[in-house]
């Protein structure tokens, strides 16, 4: 954390190494969470090239206060909320409970018929749960790939999406919960 | 028993997100609940998988090409340094000048230039001399008003004696409370017409 505020107070400065090693350090982590987003590798590294201009253009508007990877992924987040704008492509809303095609996705008590998952390897499951994961809506992948894929805790993910902890938990489930659930479909 | 685990739990146990009071009972009700079992041994390997998903590769030159996509930063340069480098460049400019056109060797121009620059501070020194003493002496004749009007005004205050001076004072507050007020409906007046 320290080491990235020293990173762009000297990028601040004109250092261009010093961006070059923050854009060194989270590559990968935001590419994976692109390219979960939108599926597709080549738009990934388009997107986290475009999200690394923007990041580097207004970087005198980040404050130490915060962790810079969280105000980095604000930045990717709101860019593909842009992105899809423009596209209209459909998205979820927030307040509303989101069903599978069974009904209900929340059930009360856990599920006591036998596991399915349990058939599979780790690297099948991983496999399958990358397979489902493009059909899980976009609002609820985003908080599975930032909690899972990127690591963040509940509240890095709260303060990037401006969310409450509680719906960001929530939310995180009901997108493991689908998950399950389209992997015993398949 | 307790009632089974609703399984958001079971996931936030898994986790490491349950608080400890709630992960024992948790623990407790799983010892006895072969369907809380089951459930909570297929999360346990669902969550290894979640947090195993591979990074996705990113080529090695990506970090040049966002370096190559960037504008050039725009460093703020020190504000002395503009009008230095002007300054330099003049007197540059001007021993060149001189040296071409007056025919003289270099050695000649910069014996010139510093004849020029010691005649100016000979010339300067006495002046600054003289506005020194000017400005001491004001300040004296300054000095000296200041202390002539303090001795006016106690012998004054002793002409007047104690209830003189208290009339006075009571008169000067008057008078300033006058004023302030009267001009503050002055300018009401003037902004209600």
């Amino acid at each position: 954390m320290t080491e990235d505020r020293q990173l762009v107070s000297r990028a601040l400065k004109g250092d261009r190494k010093a961006f070059e090693m923050i854009v060194r350090k989270y590559e990968q982590p935001l590419t994976s969470y692109l390219g979960r987003m939108t599926g597709e590798r080549e738009a990934a590294l388009d997107f986290a090239q475009e999200v690394f201009l923007k990041a580097y253009c207004s970087l005198a508007s980040y404050r130490p206060a915060f962790k810079f990877s969280t105000w980095l992924f604000k930045i990717a987040s709101n860019h593909l909320i842009d992105h899809w704008r423009k596209k209209k492509l459909p998205t979820v809303s927030i307040d509303q409970p989101v069903n599978d095609e069974d009904g209900g996705l929340m059930p009360q008590v856990p599920d006591p018929a036998p596991s399915v998952v349990r058939k599979f390897e780790l690297a099948e499951i991983r496999a399958k749960i990358e397979r489902a994961l493009e059909s899980v809506p976009a609002a609820l992948r985003e908080l599975f790939v930032l909690r899972h894929v990127n690591e963040f805790s509940y509240e890095e993910i709260a303060e990037i999406k401006s969310l409450p902890v509680g719906t960001v938990k929530n939310r995180v489930f009901q997108a493991k919960e689908l998950l399950r659930k389209r992997m015993e479909g398949s | 028993m307790t009632a089974c685990p609703r399984p958001e739990s079971l996931y936030l146990y898994l986790e490491g997100e349950l608080g400890p009071y709630d992960a024992r009972k948790l623990e407790e009700h799983v010892e006895c609940c072969a369907a809380c079992r089951d459930a909570l041994a297929e999360r346990r390997l669902l969550h290894e998988a979640f947090t195993s998903l591979p990074p996705f590769e990113v080529p090695e030159d990506f970090a040049r090409s966002v370096m190559d996509s960037l504008p050039e930063p725009e460093v703020r340069k020190a504000a002395w340094r503009a009008p230095l480098a002007a300054a330099a460049a003049a007197l540059a400019v001007g021993l060149a000048g001189f040296y071409l056109f007056s025919g003289l060797s270099v050695f000649e121009v910069l014996l010139a230039v510093n004849r020029f620059f010691g005649t100016l501070v000979a010339q300067a020194t006495p002046l600054a001399a003289r506005t020194l003493k000017l400005g001491s002496v004001l300040l004296k004749v300054a000095g000296d008003l200041v202390a002539l009007g303090f001795a006016g005004l106690g012998t004054f205050s002793r002409i007047l004696g104690p209830q003189g001076i208290a009339l006075v004072i009571g008169l000067g507050a008057l008078l300033t409370l006058l004023a302030v007020f009267g001009a503050r409906r002055f300018l009401h007046q003037g902004e209600q017409s």
